[in-house]
């Protein structure tokens, strides 16, 4: 690596982190939607983990966009990070990067301001997080032959497989879902029975007025 | 409801003035018209706002917003119909002042919700009730023989649910929809029944309102303090009485309502999303948000409990918590999953011997759930689970040692009311 190549080189392990947090993000996101939990952490960590990883790939996606642009062996316009198909340059793949990069922003910004926004709105843009994530792995191999080969072609392969089985088991988990009004009963009976309560008074839940 | 009616108390302090809303008998529409006379229409949108801001009146349902400021917000929104409803649906298991008012009073309820149609330029009236009583359909009835209401009125049964009388639940139930919270924004008053603006008070308000109408700012003001002005209709439970209503001041000492003597332990103010005040520390508090804020309470929509001493306070939370967490709607998972833990631990701590970090859990897990619901469910019911652990510490000492307050005395019926149902299926939203 010279100083010559030091932009190209940057460019592209962030963008190859980029990929990693991406997917780490959306497999978090499904585990929030699922109120699942990872070991060791309280549910809510899941949420807050979630948030930052996604703050994080975004400050990753804008290295990675600076410094391709930056680079002078070929020529990107700096609007082309938000511009689909604004590159003369791997015009198509780019321009998918490009897509993905605005959903993002747009989940984002959003998020940011949820307190604010009507709720289904928010979900359905946040939905989208579905199709950015394939957007940003077809970029990824498209763009970077060296994804294409070797131990990178491994890990590429690796985020497309946690990926496909997150997604199955998110679809898995809404199929047999508790029903709303039973969900309540369910929690407790979780908790009745990991928990000692002897005291009969207590286990009695209702008393006529 | 299938519970027994709750009667009108003695003569509350400041009684010389009051009551104002609450009759001796039910009153029939012509008995009504003799002692307030007619309805008086402005014969414009907006007019009786200022009456009603000079006033200073309060929503009476518990959150205490100032009234003209939603009936502002209504009459200044775009577009041509506007709702207005009245919220009869005191779902407080402890609270039995709306169901009182709405027998002894229709008119007066009526004749608030007309007023404030009027005032916020409403199209449409609705009165959303738990069960039909008698008394409103003969009020409704007679009200139409003599052509007294401008905007017509419908009825929408609300289910015993805990949360059903929650603003957004009770727009979701009259459009057709289970009596669930849904996420704000929008807001009710921007978009709510049918997408249009909808204003929500509670039937107290709206009786109150009916008054500053006939009688003014100035004699609204007559009773009650400069800051929370008024009265209230209370709901009030005491040691070795049969619980009541009364109507009292704003800012009355609420040891002259509950008493404060060797034979209560604690105060209950402001009912299941309320809070526990520990005696004496609390006997000079009065009836007023100004008075109880400072000790983290607030006065919520009226109920009054005064804890016998021979009672264990925290058996007694813990079985309202339980009931608490049974009637989450199971929307959002901190209520959902939290409120569940909460009561089965505080279960433990209102047994003997509870485990040691059975009290750190549930301080921590009621600070994890607080502002993570769609509506204040699990808000209000951490704030009842702290003021509990705060106000029974020497509860939770005695209990470590295998002692109760409760079982000196012997097995007895909580004092606290539940309602005998919960919900279990998907119907008892409906």
């Amino acid at each position: 690596m010279t100083s010559a190549t030091a932009f190209w080189y940057a460019s592209r392990a962030t963008g190859i982190v980029a990929l990693l947090l991406l997917t780490a993000v959306l497999v978090l996101g499904m585990l929030v939607n699922r109120q699942g939990r990872l070991p060791g952490l309280p549910r809510f960590a899941v949420g807050d983990l979630h948030r930052n990883l996604s703050l994080l790939s975004v400050a990753f996606i804008a290295v990675h966009v600076l410094t391709a642009v930056l680079d002078t062996y070929v020529s990107i316009p700096l609007v082309s990070a938000i511009v689909p198909f604004g590159s003369g340059y791997e015009r198509l793949w780019l321009g998918l990067g490009a897509i993905s990069f605005d959903l993002m922003l747009a989940m984002i910004i959003t998020s940011l301001v949820r307190g604010r926004l009507n709720r289904i709105l928010w979900r359905a843009i946040h939905l989208l997080a579905y199709l950015t994530w394939p957007v940003a792995f077809v970029h990824s191999i498209g763009a970077a032959k060296d994804l294409q080969q070797g131990w990178l072609l491994g890990l590429t392969i690796g985020c497309a497989l946690v990926t496909g089985a997150a997604t199955a088991w998110r679809l898995a988990g809404a199929a047999r879902q508790v029903p709303r009004a039973a969900r309540v009963a369910h929690v407790f009976a979780r908790h009745d029975a990991t928990t000692r309560n002897q005291d009969p008074r207590q286990t009695r839940q209702t008393v006529s007025r | 409801m299938t519970a027994a009616m709750y009667e009108s108390g003695p003569a509350a302090p400041g009684a010389a003035r009051l009551p104002r809303l609450l009759p001796a008998s039910p009153e029939g529409l012509h008995a009504h018209l003799g002692r307030y006379g007619p309805l008086p229409y402005r014969g414009e949108a907006g007019l009786l706002i200022d009456d009603v801001a000079a006033a200073g009146l309060t929503g009476r349902g518990g959150a205490a917003f100032p009234v003209a400021r939603k009936l502002d917000a209504i009459a200044r929104a775009r577009g041509r119909r506007k709702v207005i409803v009245a919220n009869g649906a005191e779902s407080e298991p402890a609270s039995r002042k709306d169901e009182l008012l709405l027998r002894l009073a229709p008119n007066l309820v009526l004749d608030g919700l007309q007023l404030a149609a009027e005032a916020a330029g409403a199209t449409e009236a609705h009165l959303y009730l738990h069960g039909t009583r008698p008394e409103i359909l003969r009020a409704l009835s007679e009200r139409a023989a003599r052509q007294l209401d401008r905007t017509s009125v419908s009825i929408t049964e609300a289910p015993p649910r805990f949360l059903a009388g929650q603003e957004t639940a009770l727009v979701s139930r009259i459009g057709g929809g289970p009596a669930l919270p849904t996420f704000q924004p929008p807001r009710v008053t921007e978009r709510g029944l049918g997408g249009v603006p909808t204003l929500v008070q509670n039937v107290e308000t709206l009786a109150h309102l009916a008054l500053i109408a006939r009688y003014g700012p100035r004699w609204f003001r007559s009773a009650g303090t400069a800051a929370e002005p008024g009265s209230m209709i209370a709901t009030v439970y005491r040691p070795g009485a049969k619980p009541y209503v009364v109507e009292t001041e704003l800012g009355a000492p609420l040891a002259e309502i509950l008493g404060a003597g060797p034979e209560v332990q604690a105060w209950l103010v402001g009912g299941y999303h309320g809070s526990w005040l520990r005696l004496p520390e609390a006997a000079g508090l009065n009836l007023s948000n100004e008075s109880l804020r400072p000790a983290g309470a607030a006065v919520g929509a009226g109920v009054l409990v005064a804890l016998p001493a021979s009672r264990c306070g925290l058996a007694e939370t813990a079985r309202v918590v339980r009931y608490l967490a049974a009637e989450s709607a199971g929307q959002c998972g901190p209520c959902l999953n939290g409120l569940p833990r909460i009561a089965t631990a505080l279960a433990e701590l209102a047994g003997p011997r509870p485990r040691r970090q059975a009290r750190d859990d549930v301080e921590r897990w009621a600070g994890l759930v607080t502002g993570r619901g769609a509506c204040h469910h699990p808000d209000g019911t951490a704030r009842f689970v702290r003021s509990a652990l705060t106000v029974f510490a020497p509860e939770l000492a005695r209990h470590a040692n295998g002692h109760c307050s409760a079982t000196r005395a012997g097995p007895r019926e909580p004092f606290l009311p539940l309602p005998a149902s919960l919900p279990t299926r998907e119907e008892d939203w409906i």
